[in-house]
């Protein structure tokens, strides 16, 4: 049958403008209902293809991502993929030659967006393109979409926020602290140019803090003796947990220093104690006697800020809990046979007594830590003072030829640079922190008055996860 | 590094379908797009997730939050809320994830912990011994909420003194709820004493303290 035969056939003997008309409408209902087919085909290969499980793991800013997302359907031929820049996030989108899979690849980088003043979602959405075999495509839709969502997370860097405290806001008590803390105590170099050990310390309040306006818990207290020569230092790490204990770690560092200062201004017969045992170490008595000066000097200077922290704690109608604060408190002199050093430690943190030469790191105690991070034993709880074997197991002493350094620092400081206990008793990993400091700007030179901020500054490193304030005292 | 290990347990038991698995869905949501924006919480929180319905399942094992990508929950038509069954799994997970410090590691921090269940548990002799249990595994804090009015508090407070209640299912309490949640979350991980509890932020006014 030709064609002319055909159209006769559909024409039915009607005239041309009636066969026009119908043929019009035929044609509109199968176009429309063809078309109605297609969109339906299409939903339903959306939907499958929605459906498909794709491995998108979330990437993260300045870490190096590279995922390859593959389909797995042989019939997706993958056109394009929205949503992605190199010049924007950092990270290229690229399809892969078999067109069933794309690459995302780079270093996610979100400060063109951070730098338009946009606020950063954490989530972006991306948008494959893709045709499929066997399935026309109506011009009015002429790719098929699939949205995806990929995580990407900002580096913390650029979210800590250093929010100052508002100390007129501030509930009474407020106890005002500065942010941050820094102190040289200069011993000059005697007459024949012998140089005498300086301290210096440093502290700072933690990202945590400053994210929240919230005030530095931290404090220390130097001193040294012009007459006799004495060395007295504390640390003390106020719980981030207690409202008061900025005030809980200025008392126990004011009170204990304040202390031992008084007791060693007229300490001729602990002195020679001292010399007696270091004339016999293995001497019983002499061991007695400077224990119990010890007890008498270091014990006494943690009790009485115990009970001043008490004192003030009733004074203000709180719990003495709400100054919940560690002690770390270290006293020392230069004698004719070598350096004296005792200690009292409760709480975490860390003390000890650092040689370079000889290779040997020596803690001055061991540090308060529980079963979980954080916990931790404070000088505001009475059991500390409830059995005398416990306490004097806090109260330790030495005698050594010489040192390199006697450091003292709150968990904000040995945490990041230590981790473990393990790592506390390593001297490689105090080696480690002697060169840390020298590496980043921190020169522990004869009377060099500048370390303060050097120290003040070299606070700053980066760790992740470690927020805390952070104080370190050294004595070089 | 210290972790901070949150576990999320949610009942998923049939009176679940439909609008309130949704809305805690858009409220889980939230709160990891919401912790996201912490940097704390970026380097410390981990998140387990475990559902609970005639089944216990655990969705999500413990992720680091940069990591994490929210499970797809679904509940059955209908069957028991095991609730019992899943402390039990909590206390068994607990024991595998949660890393104590030693000598040689350091310990995460104390696990936060919070349960929401719009009723009450279906095996409670279970239940009654697994919240001694539970309560031998450390946590900061237990928060539990009692969605919907046919949710029952009373079991909950054998659990934890900290036993809240909202009086709606929808999507606006859930929000509400679990912006508190990433409120608790954001303040967990702080330095605390040995026998110290953590204070729980203020709870907003949709959501009730049960005494």
């Amino acid at each position: 049958m030709n064609t002319e035969k055909f159209l006769e056939l559909l024409a039915n003997g009607k005239n041309d403008t009636d066969f026009e008309e119908f043929l019009k409408f035929v044609s509109d209902k199968l176009w429309n209902q063809y078309n109605k087919h297609l969109m339906d085909e299409i939903l339903m290969t959306e939907n499958k293809v929605n459906g498909i499980a794709l491995n998108l793991p979330n990437a993260s800013e300045n870490k190096p991502y590279e995922q390859t997302i593959d389909f797995g359907d042989t019939k997706i031929a993958i056109e394009r993929v929205d949503g992605l820049s190199a010049e924007t996030h950092g990270l290229n989108v690229t399809v892969c030659d078999d067109k069933k899979s794309f690459k995302i690849a780079g270093t996610p980088d979100l400060n063109p967006i951070r730098n338009a003043g946009t606020e950063i979602e954490s989530t972006f959405e991306l948008t494959v393109f893709y045709k499929y075999e066997g399935l026309c495509l109506p011009p009015k839709k002429p790719l098929l979409e699939r949205k995806l969502q990929l995580v990407i997370n900002q580096d913390p860097r650029y979210l800590w926020k250093n929010i100052p405290v508002d100390w007129e806001k501030m509930s009474d008590p407020k106890y005002e602290k500065e942010d941050a803390d820094c102190q040289y105590v200069t011993v000059k170099a005697l007459p024949d140019g012998t140089p005498q050990k300086d301290i210096v310390a440093a502290s700072k309040r933690g990202r945590s803090h400053a994210q929240e306006g919230k005030p530095r818990d931290d404090d220390f207290q130097l001193y040294h003796d012009e007459q006799t020569n004495w060395y007295v230092i504390a640390v003390a790490d106020g719980a981030g947990s207690a409202k008061f204990s900025r005030e809980g770690s200025r008392l126990a560092c004011n009170v204990t220093v304040e202390v031992c200062k008084k007791a060693l201004s007229n300490c001729e017969k602990f002195e020679e104690n001292i010399n007696l045992w270091h004339i016999d170490q293995k001497s019983e008595d002499a061991g007695k006697l400077v224990s119990t000066d010890i007890y008498n000097i270091l014990g006494k200077a943690a009790h009485k800020a115990h009970t001043e922290i008490n004192a003030e704690a009733a004074r203000e109608k709180n719990r003495p809990k709400d100054y919940a604060t560690t002690l770390l408190l270290a006293i020392c002199k230069k004698f004719d046979f070598g350096w004296f050093i005792a200690s009292f430690w409760v709480g975490d943190g860390a003390m000890c007594l650092y040689d370079k030469e000889n290779h040997t790191s020596v803690l001055l105690g061991t540090p308060d830590e529980g079963e979980y991070g954080g916990q931790t034993r404070f000088l505001t709880m009475p059991e500390i003072f409830a059995n005398p074997t416990d306490f004097f197991s806090r109260l330790k002493c030495r005698i050594v030829p010489d040192f390199t350094a006697l450091f003292l620092m709150s968990d904000g400081v040995s945490d990041p640079k230590f981790e473990t206990d393990v790592n506390l008793n390593s001297t490689e990993k105090w080696n480690a922190l002697w060169d840390d400091l020298k590496d980043n700007g921190v020169e522990l030179t004869d009377d060099n008055e500048a370390a303060k901020e050097q120290l003040l500054n070299w606070l700053d490193f980066w760790a992740p996860g470690n927020h805390d304030d952070r104080t370190i005292a050294i004595l070089y | 590094m210290r972790r901070l290990p949150v576990y999320i347990l949610i009942d998923t038991s049939g009176s679940m379908r439909g609008e309130p698995i949704e809305s805690v869905k858009v409220g889980m949501a939230d709160m990891v797009a919401t912790l996201r924006q912490d940097p704390y919480a970026l380097e410390t929180v981990c998140i387990s997730i475990i559902t609970f319905d005639s089944e216990v399942k655990q969705l999500v094992p413990l992720t680091p939050l940069a990591d994490l990508q929210l499970p797809d929950i679904v509940t059955p038509e209908s069957g028991p809320t095991l609730t019992g069954a899943a402390l039990q799994m909590l206390c068994k997970i607990y024991d595998s994830e949660v890393q104590m410090g030693t000598p040689q590691k350091k310990g995460d921090w104390m696990p936060l912990l919070f349960l929401m269940t719009d009723g009450k548990p279906a095996d409670i002799q279970l239940y009654k011994q697994m919240t001694g249990e539970v309560k031998r595994h450390q946590f900061t804090n237990i928060v539990a909420c009692a969605a919907g009015p046919k949710a029952q508090t009373e079991p909950l407070k054998l659990l934890t003194d900290n036993v809240f209640s909202l009086e709606n299912m929808d999507s606006n309490s859930f929000k509400k709820f679990f912006q508190w949640v990433t409120l608790n979350i954001g303040a967990g991980g702080k330095s605390v004493g040995t026998t110290d509890s953590v204070e729980l932020p203020e709870p907003p006014k949709e959501v009730n303290l049960v005494i």
